[in-house]
């Protein structure tokens, strides 16, 4: 009986979600969400600010955050409906949704180059791209495998001549020198390593480097509300922007902000993780044209790189997977930094 | 119903002193505390492998708020599941005690229900279910009811079907029956089962709060585990294993209460 | 005799089947009545067609998975009952063991996945000690419980026999204590394969969590159910063993 009511109530609850049109505020308020990839943290500080701003008000729309955690997909969570509006993974999450036929929409791009490098020890035997044959490396299974490989095959080296492993949540194994080669978020991990290791005695190997672009932190929304709610969508961008025009302007103010939602964080770490973000998201084309810029060479071209490795089975039309129209809305000017 | 008169009777409130009880286990927790502090700094283990308790407790007392919040979230949602979970438990006992065929057509299906490790989808749960507090609830539900129901069917098999014919041939009702013969047989059998749901429930309710929330206990470990910040994971471990006490400690303290009155009956 | 339990396991068996067919049929008809697209619910012949497809990727991780779960559930089963044992043996240290054991045990399992990666890495070994803590600490519990329902006039008739320690506990406590043991066994074997497979979503080479893991990333859902299957099939057929043996060896009366 209880199980049974409840469970009616549950329902109801997720119709009204659903919709995503819950009865409006007073003042008229269109309600919308913002599923993140991740927990709350200084990679996701913009919204953050836009929020505690009250930019996202200030366009009319009443925007609830939502955080991510381990298996959840943020590309399912938009596609559905659950959410209206998902910062995902990046080109290549969007690239395989598209390919599972999710009815989603890349709206802006926020980190312009790959976010992550790999690292290996400057006291080590690996200096060089070239070096990495016959070591050992770990590495995300979920696209930075494919950019590893693509950097070995450029530097003349076969993938299957590297010992190339799975990558657990903790860089001690690299730390302790059991692997030679890990790879790195800037944001994130290689805070940790330069802690436990130290900056100067590290190698870094940029993917773009070995010509290899892997754009990451892709905004999305479904079909139906890009072509449904046009408004809507550049109404969010332009708050968003704002909002991250301000944390980079203001970074103590930003770095507050994420601190009083999240009080166990580490603030150096956060500072950390800020500063580069904004090298992230600054970099290539939104250097020129703005924040959240699409930029079509840096994607198709990861576009070839996963249909190559026959992640996605064939190239995806960019066209539909990657709608710039919302942002180019935006004028350049007000998007530059 | 001798069984639960000695279970009753062996109770330790009867032999011991209350205080010596509740002191002496504390003051060995002291001591154990008081090794590993020195057994870290005497043989210089790095705090990625073990922090100091010291350590433990300064991460805890730098935040004090956020562990605070985390813990009554969590403990609503674990309270909410588990009392859902475990009635249903006895119910569906009840149901499959008494009527066989439901019970041979779906108590397979409960079992092949608890196979699905609920983490794989944490899409669909928030798909369902939204990103609320009933959430992590129905999670909590989800995977304590069935110790409760298995049990229950086992104290319920352990009755003596001739003492059902007597009640029956004085003109008992299947309600009565269940009310003065079943469920207080079941009871110790029950309570095993649901100081495990209470574990359950809170295990639900922490790996729930894994789909995308801001507040919890699970936010908090799983943010200190992808930081590499270990003194933060025993923090959550020490705050998790506060809850979980405590709420074995409530229910064992029910059994001590309500058995005890069982078996006086 | 025989032939009446036999036709009684019978159809309890092909009703079982037939309350699965049932579930199946209706998940079949929302799946398809409702036009879900597959990242909502797949249908089961989809499911059942991506099983084909993999079969071979996933009878391997299944293999990952099940050694990892056995082996952890087997020390668990020892570890647990042993140190139950032990403290009925030695009262004295009772009341220090059992409230500590409470205390860790209450702590969920996955709050000390994090650290076990750390210490045991994440091959094979961090995933049997994971099931071996989880299944350990339920079974410790409930063989004290089973231990402590011996009923104490009896234990006083048998000492006045001139029976000691070791007689009242292998006459008497054990095969009282049996029937909670094997209750709390069968409950773990499910147990053991989900946390089996939790920790390996978290960081492993292979096995079934490592392929969920990978699936959800690559937006393969039928993949994701078609693990699961794997998944439940084989705590199943654990719970459905361990089912045998009590009912061979402990309801024998």
């Amino acid at each position: 009986m209880f199980r049974r009511r409840t469970l009616f109530a549950a329902f109801a609850a997720a119709a009204f979600s659903l919709q995503g049109l819950s009865p409006a505020s007073a003042q008229d308020l269109v309600n919308a969400s913002l599923r993140l990839k991740w927990l709350t943290q200084a990679q996701f500080a913009g919204f953050y600010v836009a929020l505690e701003k009250g930019y996202y008000k200030e366009e009319g729309i009443n925007l609830t955050i939502n955080p991510g955690g381990p298996n959840l997909l943020t590309e399912n969570l938009v596609a559905t409906g659950a959410d209206t509006f998902g910062l995902s993974g990046g080109t290549d999450s969007v690239f395989a949704a598209r390919d599972k036929g999710l009815p989603i929409v890349c709206i802006g791009v926020a980190h312009q180059v790959t976010p992550f490098v790999f690292v290996s020890h400057k006291d080590g035997a690996v200096q060089s791209v070239a070096d990495f044959k016959g070591k050992t490396a770990t590495t995300w299974f979920t696209g930075a495998n494919h950019v590893l490989s693509a950097m070995l095959s450029k530097a003349g080296t076969s993938p299957s001549d590297v010992d190339i492993q799975p990558q657990q949540v903790s860089v001690t194994p690299f730390v302790d020198k059991q692997v030679d080669i890990v790879t790195a978020t800037r944001y994130n991990e290689l805070y940790v390593i330069n802690e436990r290791v130290g900056k100067d005695n590290l190698n870094l190997f940029v993917p773009e480097d070995s010509g290899v672009s892997f754009p990451r932190d892709t905004l999305i929304v479904s079909e139906q509300t890009a072509t449904e709610k046009p408004e809507l969508v550049t109404k969010f961008l332009r708050a968003s922007v704002k909002g991250w025009k301000e944390a980079f302007a203001n970074e103590a103010e930003a770095i507050d902000i994420i601190m009083k939602i999240s009080p166990t964080l580490n603030r150096a770490q956060q500072e950390f993780m800020l500063k580069e973000v904004k090298t992230l998201m600054t970099a290539g084309k939104a250097s020129t044209d703005g924040l959240f810029s699409i930029d079509k060479d840096a994607v198709g071209s990861a576009n070839k790189l996963l249909a190559e490795y026959g992640v996605i089975s064939k190239p995806v039309d960019l066209d539909a997977a990657f709608n710039a129209s919302f942002i180019e809305s935006i004028p350049a000017e007000e998007r530059r930094l | 119903m001798s069984g639960t008169a000695t279970l009753a009777a062996n109770l330790p409130v009867v032999s011991t002193g209350r205080i010596g009880v509740v002191l002496r286990p504390v003051l060995w927790l002291l001591l154990a505390l008081v090794v590993v502090e020195a057994v870290v700094v005497v043989f210089g283990i790095r705090t990625y492998y073990l922090p100091r308790p010291s350590v433990i407790a300064s991460t805890i007392m730098a935040t004090p708020g956020a562990y605070l919040a985390g813990l009554w979230r969590t403990f609503l949602e674990t309270a909410l599941g588990f009392v859902a979970g475990s009635m249903f438990g006895v119910v569906m006992a009840v149901v499959f005690h008494r009527w066989q065929t439901l019970r041979e057509l779906f108590f397979p299906l409960f079992i092949v229900s608890q196979t699905i490790p609920v983490i794989a989808f944490g899409a669909v749960v928030v798909l369902w279910f939204g990103n609320t507090l009933f959430a992590k609830a129905v999670i909590s539900f989800y995977i304590s009811f069935l110790p409760v129901t298995v049990n229950t069917m086992l104290g319920f098999s352990a009755v003596d079907p001739r003492q059902v014919q007597l009640m029956r041939s004085f003109g008992a009702s299947d309600a009565q029956i269940l009310r003065r013969l079943y469920l207080p047989a079941a009871l110790p059998q029950l309570f095993v089962a649901l100081k495990l749901a209470s574990s359950l429930a809170l295990v639900g309710a922490i790996v729930g709060e894994w789909f995308g929330d801001t507040t919890g206990l699970g936010v908090l470990l799983l943010q200190a585990m992808y930081n590499e910040n270990v003194a933060g994971i025993w923090a959550t471990i020490v705050v998790s294993a506060c809850l979980g006490m405590g709420l074995y400690g409530a229910v064992s303290y029910a059994e001590r209460r309500i058995v005890f009155w069982g078996g006086e009956q | 005799m025989s032939a009446s339990v036999s036709s009684d396991s019978l159809r309890q068996f092909s009703r079982g089947i037939a309350g699965a067919l049932l579930v199946a049929a209706v998940w079949e008809l929302c799946a398809r009545g409702l036009d879900l697209p597959a990242y909502v619910l797949p249908s089961v012949s989809s499911i059942l067609a991506g099983l084909a497809s993999d079969a071979g990727s996933l009878l391997a991780a299944a293999r990952f998975t099940a050694a990892e779960s056995f082996t952890g559930y087997a020390i668990g089963c020892l570890a647990g009952m042993t140190a139950a044992v032990l403290v009925t043996m030695i009262p004295s240290a009772r009341s220090v063991v059992v409230p500590l054991a409470t205390a860790i045990n209450s702590v969920p399992v996955v709050a000390y996945s994090p650290l076990v990666l750390l210490w045991f890495g994440i091959g094979m070994a961090s995933k049997i000690v994971m099931v071996a803590i989880a299944v350990s600490f339920t079974i410790f519990l409930s063989t004290i419980a089973g231990l402590d329902r011996v009923d104490r006039k009896s234990v006083d008739l048998i000492r006045s026999f001139g029976a000691d320690r070791f007689t009242v506990l292998w006459r008497l406590r054990l095969p009282t204590a049996l029937p909670l043991v094997i209750a709390g066994m069968r409950v773990s074997t499910v147990r053991s394969v989900i946390v089996a497979i939790v920790t390996e979503m978290l960081g492993a080479y292979g096995g079934l969590g490592w392929v969920i893991y990978q699936a959800v990333l690559q937006v393969d859902f039928v993949k994701v159910w078609a693990a699961i299957i794997v998944a439940s099939a084989i705590s199943l057929a654990f719970f459905g063993a361990i089912s045998f043996v009590e009912r061979r060896y402990v309801f024998w009366r």
